[in-house]
């Protein structure tokens, strides 16, 4: 225990530096912004700020970008409060009740404790990844190549669980992903695989070219698709600072949503927009009044909000500590990483302490930055709804250009973001979402190795994979998770949850 | 998602064969790298493997696209889609050949009709701005190796 508060201090003294703070602030500002914008996602704007990562200290580069992910937590709900517009698939549910409380003049109230549950939720969850980290990177320090190949499978299966509609259009795109991932030199012989002879592709598919293709500007061609919706937004904020006797209904909601995100955030299949919807559904179970719910009440608010920011920290655990990236935003925290020459894994905590310490350590300086970024500052940022997109998208795609073609200063690879971009589409309107194949395409190799390896260990035989008790346990829980999301009763759900 | 397409112009027939068409590109090419066995594996040994998965799945799909009723495909919006793919190779093309500069307000002037709100004067603006800021943050500040003119 002290152990940690000693690694802990090491963190801060990381994170306080000047040049660190600073990218911290970025990030939580970044975060807001597009979380307050509606129609660009942390997974694209990820994707378009990683080539300027370049520049920075991989420390830096982390703290920045998961400021942004979390920072887009506290921003989504601004807009979900005010003009019932969820800037983040987080928010959908804040909405319900966020937007009914404005309505009633309450808009303070909510946006406050919209703020105060995200950042208590934040602080929690921050604890909890410095309590389990170091124990569970050790744990993974155990695993054999077998073993991993299995948590692989179960962090594949897991972007099957996260994917909005079929389960089988999911597996597919994981698979496709996979292929995609194969792409360059073969790790063992140096020879070149799948290229079409293609000098450019020698190192595989450039791994910015791809996420901003399918993610950022797929996204962009979308929203120009019908006419822009006008904003108006004629909420008077009034006072920021609620009274706390307002607040006070809603402690247990925070706390209840915490725990829930908290666990979401860790499990395989969670994520934070499942745990905002699970928060809610909780809320609603326990009241003593469930015809409030909708009608503005506090804990419709409270919740969800404290759910998703707290599982937007937690994600960050089996990252850090195994090396699987639960979603596509942490599929975009491994591919920085790797660009940085940092393979993520369970000897991050013990080689990069300057790196895990500096990250949580940052997260707390992060989630009170966003407090103040967002409660006094709020007027500005839903000023920023009123920019129009059709100024907005020029910008987004000069800066996309630029990046990938910075990356490495080639041509080639801007081309390549057409291709994906044109694929990225293709797939949005055949129903198929892009969040797998980055998966399969950020797992591929390091499935491929762990298999191969396995399979040289056990002399060629696949019943290895069974008999070593870790590797068992991870395949049974990944078949599970499959049968779970097949079972009609849950499938229901899913479309319930997805569709609300 | 509302009516029930036609069988076999749905989404699970067309992204079958979507898949289909990969895998068999993938084939074709893993055909040229040695397989190996389970024991001594190739370098094609686990792309062959994922391609034949692959392949299956997308043949599975597009059966069920033809036999049952699946949800309709979204409506394509070529305007957009055209105009802005076009703007990025406009882009690829001309940075290494005309520079930075020329390459940004050429991609600005394509995109510039993917949407029909957009007005040019507007688009005029953000395009010479966009210019003279990356000049200033990718070429003087963060100092990328590319040329600001021909």
């Amino acid at each position: 225990m002290t152990d940690v508060f000693a690694l802990l201090g090491h963190g801060f003294a990381v994170a306080a530096t000047p040049i660190n703070l600073f990218f911290c602030l970025v990030g939580a500002i970044c975060g807001t912004l597009i979380g307050v914008l509606p129609g660009l996602g942390p997974v694209a704007t990820i994707s378009l700020l990683l080539p300027a990562t370049y520049a920075l200290s991989p420390v830096s580069a982390i703290i920045m970008l998961a400021g942004i992910y979390y920072g887009a937590q506290y921003g989504g709900s601004t807009t979900a409060i005010l003009v019932n517009i969820p800037g983040e698939s987080t928010s959908v549910v804040t909405a319900i009740d966020g937007y009914k409380m404005a309505q009633q003049g309450r808009a303070s109230e909510a946006l406050a404790i919209a703020a105060i549950g995200s950042f208590i939720a934040g602080c929690i969850g921050t604890v909890v990844i410095a309590l389990l980290g170091p124990p569970l990177a050790l744990m993974t320090q155990q695993f054999a190549s077998p073993d991993y190949f299995s948590l692989m499978v179960l962090g594949l299966v897991s972007a099957v669980v996260l994917a909005n509609g079929s389960a089988f259009h999911a597996i597919a795109m994981i698979f496709l992903g996979l292929l995609l991932g194969m792409v360059g030199m073969d790790l063992n012989t140096g020879e070149a695989r799948m290229t079409f002879g293609l000098v450019e592709l020698s190192d595989g598919i450039n791994f910015v070219a791809l996420v901003m293709g399918l993610f950022g500007v797929a996204e962009v061609i979308s929203n120009l698709e019908g006419a822009s919706v006008r904003i108006v937004n004629q909420m008077r904020i009034g006072t920021i600072w609620p009274s706390f006797k307002a607040l006070r209904g809603a402690w247990g909601a925070v706390l209840r949503g915490t725990a829930l995100g908290t666990l979401f955030g860790i499990l395989p299949g969670g994520g934070a927009t499942i745990a905002s919807f699970s928060a809610y559904a909780l809320e609603k179970r326990v009241a003593k009044d469930r015809s409030r719910f909708g009608n503005g009440a506090i804990e419709g608010v409270a919740g969800p909000e404290s759910a998703n920011n707290a599982a937007a920290q937690t994600s960050f655990v089996p990252l850090l500590t195994m090396g699987i990236p639960t979603s596509a935003t942490m599929a975009l925290m491994v591919g920085a990483l790797t660009l940085h020459g940092i393979a993520p894994g369970p000897m991050i905590i013990s080689r990069q302490p300057d790196l895990f310490w500096g990250l949580i350590a940052s997260m707390f300086l992060g989630n009170a930055m966003l407090v103040i970024i967002n409660l006094p500052m709020i007027g500005i940022w839903v000023r920023l709804l009123a920019v129009p997109y059709r100024l907005l998208y020029l910008a987004i795609v000069v800066i996309c250009a630029i990046g990938v073609y910075s990356v490495n200063n080639s041509s080639f690879d801007v081309y390549m973001t057409v291709g994906f971009s044109l694929l990225g589409y293709v797939l949005r309107k055949l129903d198929a979402e892009p969040a797998p194949l980055l998966m399969g395409f950020v797992l591929g190799p390091m499935v491929e190795e762990n298999f191969r390896r396995s399979l040289i260990t056990s002399h060629g035989d696949p019943m290895i994979f069974l008999q070593r008790p870790i590797s068992l346990a991870l395949l049974l829980v990944s078949v599970a998770l499959l049968i779970s999301i097949m079972m009609p009763a849950v499938r229901q759900r899913r479309v319930e949850v997805f569709q609300e | 998602m509302t009516s029930p397409a036609r069988r076999g112009n749905n989404t699970d027939f067309y992204s079958g064969l979507l898949l289909v068409a990969v895998a068999t590109v993938a084939l074709l090419y893993i055909r040229t790298l040695s397989v190996g066995t389970v024991l001594e594996m190739g370098p094609g040994y686990f792309p062959l493997g994922l391609a034949l998965v692959l392949m299956v799945m997308g043949l599975c799909l597009a059966v069920k696209g033809l036999l049952a009723e699946g949800s309709p495909i979204g409506s394509f919006h070529l305007r957009p889609l055209i105009c802005i793919l076009l703007s990025f190779t406009a882009f690829g093309v001309l940075v290494e050949r005309a520079g930075l500069i020329i390459a940004i307000l050429a991609q600005v002037a394509i995109a510039h009709f993917a949407s029909v709100e957009t007005r040019w004067r507007q688009s005029l603006v953000i395009g010479v701005l966009l210019a003279a800021a990356s000049a200033v943050i990718f070429v003087w500040l963060l100092k990328i190796p590319v040329d600001l003119l021909p």
